[in-house]
């Protein structure tokens, strides 16, 4: 539908709405905020994010937005800057029903953040809305102070603070950050452990997402909980190093002491001069309002902060969207590694399942009813509540001692999180039998050092290990996101750990009942089986 | 020979800024490595404070808290 009404000096000359998107007219590379009436929807910058499309630009609708356009909608281009509408058009989408809303469960306007997925904006809220999580700023602030450091509201919070004395209307979150007492990466790590120490003995639930990065879980409501991100840095040869994406020349009197800003109805924490942190985030424009601003971080401080502080959670947001999209494939029986396993392995073993997922293995190990104790150790929280509740019910009906199985949280790439499991399983006795079903071929290098640190120092007292590896890519590995292993790398890596290769059996997906005749490469030789020993 | 292929190709042009984007890259690579020790440092430390003075001490009833407190402070996500 051609555009309705256009305001003559306006940077865009012509928008057309449909089903795909918006085509729109214009010169230039600047941010847009889409209006639907009077509900700003999203925000894109005219060049940036759009395609060219037969001489115009092309946005196309996001995924997220999709599913509410059906209706008559009134859309706006509006600028971020002073909120002038440059051009509206109106269109019918979809089906045509009704008019487009763009509102959750409850008839509350959603819109989308910088990074394009759908919340509820605070611009859409009134201030009673706002108050949980005013409230729940003050009280981690406060929390953090306590703990020995010295906060300050961040990034699009502080933003907002200093530009417009509240919060931001396009934003959804509040963040905090702090800067470590400690000039280098380990000292600010270990501060960081203590933080959460002192947070935890609080009452809080913590979250760590890096050796630098936690999120401070408040309870809100009956049933629910509300996450603020807390970013630490470290000033380091007058270098600022803030999670997240700063590195930037600073000086420490930039920072301290701190001063106040309004938010609101209240006064936070921010760094004595604010302009030089804002100005390390969001670059020297930081007072021109951009909904659709990107982080330009270097390539050189995204590899400082990959460096020191990250890879503990790697793959775990993968797991958790693919999970929430429910696209992940499940077991959906115990394995015949488990049965091979098994039966190779002496009466009143203690089976330790790493990777143990939804705990199918687990369970039926625990079946046999010849095992003095079978463990289940994950990494993922939805799969171990899922194998707990399995195992609750298979004691339930009398098939497994509930007491016999065990079921904990392991983080292979957390070296704390693998040397307490360690120290927890060599107490329980063995001979142990450390199982990875597809374990290995689903981490990264650290992780699968660790395992085997792991698993030499359960195993050395006459138990063994017993691996199930992807090592030929495949329909289904692909669909697992396994990563085929080099045959020879692995036994190398094995040879490293001082682990010796008791057996080897290169088999199918359709030999291991883990594909269908008709399935692509199942009876390919993409599986590799090894009984590894550590004996002294 | 080697260096006589190496300073031919290089007065072709490109041999050497090849050679040395090439050892730029491997350089990167050791200097992350090196990065990603801090991490390990900082966990060493932390399990050798928090877990191997109390199992030092041989104390069972102390051993068995330390550990159970360790692995709540980790931040387990299903507690």
């Amino acid at each position: 539908m051609a555009a309705t009404d256009r305001r003559p000096d306006a940077p865009i000359s012509a928008l057309v709405v449909d089903d795909d998107g918006l085509r729109i007219e214009g010169r230039g590379d600047f941010a847009v905020n889409v209006v639907f009436g009077e509900q700003r929807v999203l925000s894109f910058w005219l060049e940036r994010d759009t395609v060219a499309r037969d001489g115009t630009r092309f946005f196309a609708w996001p995924a997220q937005l999709k599913r509410f356009l059906n209706g008559a909608v009134t859309v706006s281009l509006r600028s971020p800057v002073d909120g002038s509408t440059w051009i509206s058009a109106d269109a019918v989408l979809g089906d045509g029903q009704g008019v487009v809303a763009v509102v959750d469960g409850q008839g509350r306007p959603l819109g989308m953040d910088k990074s394009m997925k759908l919340h509820r904006l605070f611009g859409d809220s009134d201030r009673t809305a706002m108050e949980p999580l005013a409230a729940a700023l003050d009280d981690v602030l406060a929390a953090l102070e306590r703990a020995g450091v010295q906060p300050f509201v961040a990034y699009g919070t502080l933003l907002g603070a200093v530009r417009d004395g509240d919060f931001i209307g396009h934003d959804s979150d509040a963040d905090i950050g702090y800067v470590s007492q400690h000039a280098h990466p380990v000292d600010a790590i270990r501060e960081s452990f203590a933080l959460q120490r002192r947070l935890l003995a609080m009452g809080y639930r913590v979250q760590r997402y890096s050796g630098l990065g936690l999120k401070v879980l408040v309870r809100e409501g009956e049933s629910s909980w509300r996450g603020l991100d807390v970013f630490g840095g470290f000033l380091r040869d007058d270098m600022l190093y803030l999670m997240g994406e700063v590195g930037h020349p600073f000086r420490s009197e930039w920072l301290h002491p701190r001063g106040t800003a309004r938010l609101g109805e209240r006064e936070v924490p921010v760094p004595a001069q604010p302009e030089h942190l804002l100005e390390a985030m969001y670059g020297p424009s930081w007072r021109v309002p951009d909904p659709a601003y990107k982080f330009t971080t270097l390539v050189s401080t995204q590899r400082r902060l990959d460096g020191w502080f990250r890879g503990l959670r790697t793959g775990l947001e993968v797991r958790w969207r693919r999970f929430r999209a429910r696209s992940e494939p499940v077991a959906t029986a115990p394995s015949t590694f488990a049965a091979w396993a098994h039966a190779q392995s002496p009466a009143g073993a203690c089976f330790v399942d790493v990777g143990c997922g939804r705990g199918l293995d687990v369970v039926w190990l625990a079946e046999r009813g010849d095992a003095a104790r079978v463990v289940g150790l994950d990494y993922f929280a939805p799969d171990l509540r899922l194998a707990e509740r399995g195992v609750g019910a298979a004691a339930g009906e009398g098939r497994v001692v509930r007491d016999r199985v065990e079921l904990t949280w392991l983080n292979l790439a957390e070296i704390r999180s693998v040397m307490e499991t360690i120290a927890r399983l060599s107490r329980t006795p063995g001979p142990r039998v450390v199982l990875a079903h597809h374990v290995l071929d689903a981490t990264e290098a650290h992780a699968r050092r660790n395992f085997l640190r792991l698993a030499r120092v359960l195993t050395r007292e006459g138990g063994r290990c017993f691996l199930q590896v992807q090592v030929a890519p495949t329909a289904r590995s692909r669909a697992w996101r396994l990563r085929a292993l080099d045959r020879d790398e692995l036994a190398a890596l094995i040879a490293a750990a001082g682990g010796t290769i008791e057996h080897e059996l290169l088999t199918s997906e359709l030999e291991v009942g883990l594909a269908d005749p008709e399935d692509e490469g199942a009876a390919a030789p993409a599986i590799m089986r090894m009984v590894v020993s550590w004996h002294r | 020979m080697a260096s006589v292929t190496r300073v031919v190709r290089n007065r072709l042009g490109g041999g050497e800024i090849a050679e040395l984007r090439e050892r730029v890259a491997s350089l990167e690579a050791e200097v992350q490595e090196c990065r990603q020790l801090n991490i390990r440092l900082a966990e060493l430390c932390d399990v050798v404070a928090e877990l191997l003075v109390p199992m030092a001490e041989r104390d069972e009833a102390a051993t068995a808290a330390a550990l159970d407190r360790f692995r709540a402070e980790l931040g387990d996500p299903t507690r």
